[in-house]
């Protein structure tokens, strides 16, 4: 299993080389294509810039996400951003934050709704660039995007009082970006 | 005496109605008067046509302002409008679905959308001209970030799950809002449709006035050449008849010429065929009367043919120097049998050393000859002529004067002397024979020589007649007049 992972990170990585090689405008693209070429690993949590939360801690986050926790200290509801199903960054979250596979998350999605514990199920988004307006145009949404993803529409929260690009930062993606 | 009646022109003619009838159509036009006034028909016509265009160029422009003004500002608002309701369709649109893509992608139409108002709300401020239009566009700023204020709040509780709400708040303040917006958009709209209604009141202004410029600068021209044609017509008609007229006073003025010295000589004739001329006196005395006549009807006719000679330039005369004093004194002797029987005093005064000047001896003397006879003619009772020949210094030419202390010329005459046939209306009443010739063939007889002739007057007192003759050293230096060229040889 490990070794067929490596064998597609390698295979995407030359794939990667020889698409830039081809094209000359991506050749002289700017740093933030140069970063786009390149997907953090990192996983930021991204809010409204409106919203006055700057950091949370790590079982906050847990919180948030599980649904115990609803609404933000400005009054706003939180609404949660997923990323579609199969993505990386939703199977990171899902490892890390929810500590559930697939199955259990939806069981405890379903359970939550029926116990009324969670008032609005996560919107499920089709990709990064979704979540990011998502966020952008509510001001109680919270998601998650590869820290090259991230833009100046939305607001990076510290996790731990640590960003992506800390040391010791926890939310880092093991498996390439599924394009 | 009674006065005729006052022909004067109406008050309304304008003067130089007057002037033109008077002055132009009047006396006719000579060749250079017609060019003269075909170039500024011409001219007026190239004003008429720079002055139609200009101001065609000039509706053109208002035009165009107006289509800038209103037409594009019109469709502007027509997109401003189309705008401000993708914004709010799109919100409500987001409000239909429970899918968060689709929910994110009408909220980023809504946006793109409510950028694309505030660009054209901006616009349309940084182009207000009056007070109305900047107050109306600052209500129109207010109101729609208000809206939009309202807006995205009703988003972000679309997206954060909460669509009662959203719809309770889109009720209570974003319809309203939206209201403002739109009663601001239709006031917009009304300025933008006086200041149209406005534009197309002047354009329609301006192109009657173009029209009636356009209508008064046509008229005008076709009034010139209409003018310009009759003038010319008219002074060639003119011409034709006065021609005409000459030719027929010319006839009658020869016959008349032609019969007395015929009737003389067909009478002395008669008497010797009759015997009435008996004995050798009188037969002397009808013989003399045979061969002054005949001699008189022969420089009659030689006049005539003088005339016909150099009013064609066809003067083939041998050319050379010729002294001052030989020409006054063969023209002297030439009249002397005149002068004599009218008896006339002659005072001949030319300056001794007068430089040479260049002609036909013949033909200069005739000249001279013509101005004596004339001075006999119109002598008026007072039988004196002095004949003067002088150097002007300046001009490097001989001066030959014959002057007398006859009647003089009337001033309405002096322009026409020297036209062939021409005589006077009080020569012809006074009974004085003539041709009409003798002025033209001096006057063409000195030009054929580079020379001309003048005459200074005072009715009563009398005429100076001069003709000027270049000295032979000036006219060498001329290179020849051209009416010398033709037909004589140096």
């Amino acid at each position: 299993m490990a070794v067929s992972t490596r064998v597609s990170k390698v295979v995407i990585a030359i794939a990667l080389v020889l698409a830039r090689m081809r094209d000359p405008v991506a050749q002289a693209a700017s740093p933030s294509a140069e970063a786009r070429s390149k997907p953090s690993q990192f996983l930021a949590i991204v809010v409204n810039r409106s919203n006055p939360v700057n950091n949370l801690s790590f079982s906050e986050l847990r919180k948030i996400f599980l649904g115990e926790r609803n609404h933000w200290p400005n009054g706003h509801r939180i609404a949660i951003a997923m990323l579609d199903y199969g993505q990386p960054e939703r199977r990171t979250v899902l490892r890390l934050v929810y500590r559930m596979d697939e199955n259990a998350y939806q069981d405890h999605l379903l359970r939550g709704m029926f116990l009324g514990d969670v008032f609005v199920a996560p919107r499920t988004l089709a990709s990064p660039v979704i979540a990011r307006k998502f966020v952008f145009n509510a001001p109680g949404a919270i998601g998650y995007l590869r820290a090259s993803d991230v833009d100046d529409s939305v607001k990076v929260v510290r996790i731990d009082g640590l960003l992506p690009d800390n040391k010791d930062y926890r939310l880092q993606i093991d498996e390439p970006r599924v394009e | 005496m009674e006065k005729p009646p006052n022909r004067s022109a109406p008050p309304f003619v304008p003067a130089y109605l007057l002037l033109i009838k008077r002055w132009l159509l009047a006396r006719g036009l000579s060749r250079h008067a017609s060019i003269v006034l075909l170039l500024l028909v011409l001219l007026g016509e190239a004003g008429v046509a720079v002055f139609v265009m200009l101001d065609l160029s000039r509706s053109y422009a208002t035009v165009q302002g107006m289509y800038n003004g209103s037409v594009q500002g019109l469709v502007r608002f027509g997109d401003l409008q189309y705008e401000a309701q993708e914004t709010r369709r799109s919100t409500l649109y987001a409000l239909t679905t429970n899918d968060g893509n689709l929910m994110v992608e009408y909220a980023d139409q809504s946006r793109n959308a409510d950028r694309g108002v505030t660009r054209g709300i901006a616009q349309y401020r940084s182009q207000a001209r009056t007070a109305r239009e900047r107050q109306v566009g600052q209500r129109l700023a207010d109101d729609w970030d208000a809206y939009l204020k309202v807006r995205d709040e009703v988003l972000g509780l679309i997206l954060e799950g909460s669509p009662k709400e959203a719809v309770h708040l889109d009720l209570s303040l974003g319809v309203p809002e939206f209201d403002r917006v739109r009663q601001d958009l239709e006031e917009i709209k009304q300025t933008y449709d006086e200041q149209a209604s406005q534009q197309l009141a002047t354009v329609a202004e301006l192109s009657r006035r173009s029209m009636v410029r356009l209508g008064a600068a046509l008229g005008f021209g076709l009034l010139l050449g209409t003018v310009a044609i009759w003038a010319i017509q008219k002074g060639r008609l003119r011409s034709a008849v006065e021609l005409a007229k000459l030719q027929m006073d010319f006839v009658a003025s020869v016959s008349h010429e032609l019969r007395t010295p015929l009737t003389a000589i067909l009478t002395a004739g008669e008497n010797v065929r009759d015997g009435l001329a008996s004995g050798h006196d009188r037969l002397f005395e009808q013989g003399s009367v045979i061969t002054d006549q005949a001699a008189q009807l022969m420089e009659l006719v030689d006049q005539v043919l003088s005339f016909s000679a150099t009013s064609q330039v066809q003067i083939a005369q041998t050319l050379r120097d010729l002294r001052v004093d030989e020409v006054v004194d063969h023209a002297l002797r030439a009249t002397k049998w005149m002068l004599e029987a009218a008896d006339f005093t002659v005072e001949p005064q030319v300056e001794p050393d007068l430089p040479p000047i260049v002609g036909d001896l013949s033909v200069l003397s005739q000249c001279l000859q013509n101005l004596i006879v004339n001075a006999v003619k119109y002598s008026n009772g007072n039988r004196w002529i002095g004949i003067s020949a002088r150097l002007n210094q300046q001009d490097r030419e001989v001066l030959i004067s014959v002057r007398d202390r006859g009647m003089g010329i009337q001033a309405a005459d002096l322009s026409r002397i020297f036209e062939p046939f021409y005589r006077s209306p009080e020569v012809v009443a006074a009974q004085i024979r003539g041709t009409g010739l003798g002025l033209s063939i001096a006057k063409r007889g000195a030009e054929v020589f580079g020379g001309g002739l003048s005459v200074s007057t005072q009715v009563g007192v009398g005429s100076t007649f001069t003709l000027r003759l270049p000295v032979a050293k000036e006219i060498r230096r001329r290179s020849l007049a051209p009416s010398a060229r033709t037909g004589a040889q140096l």
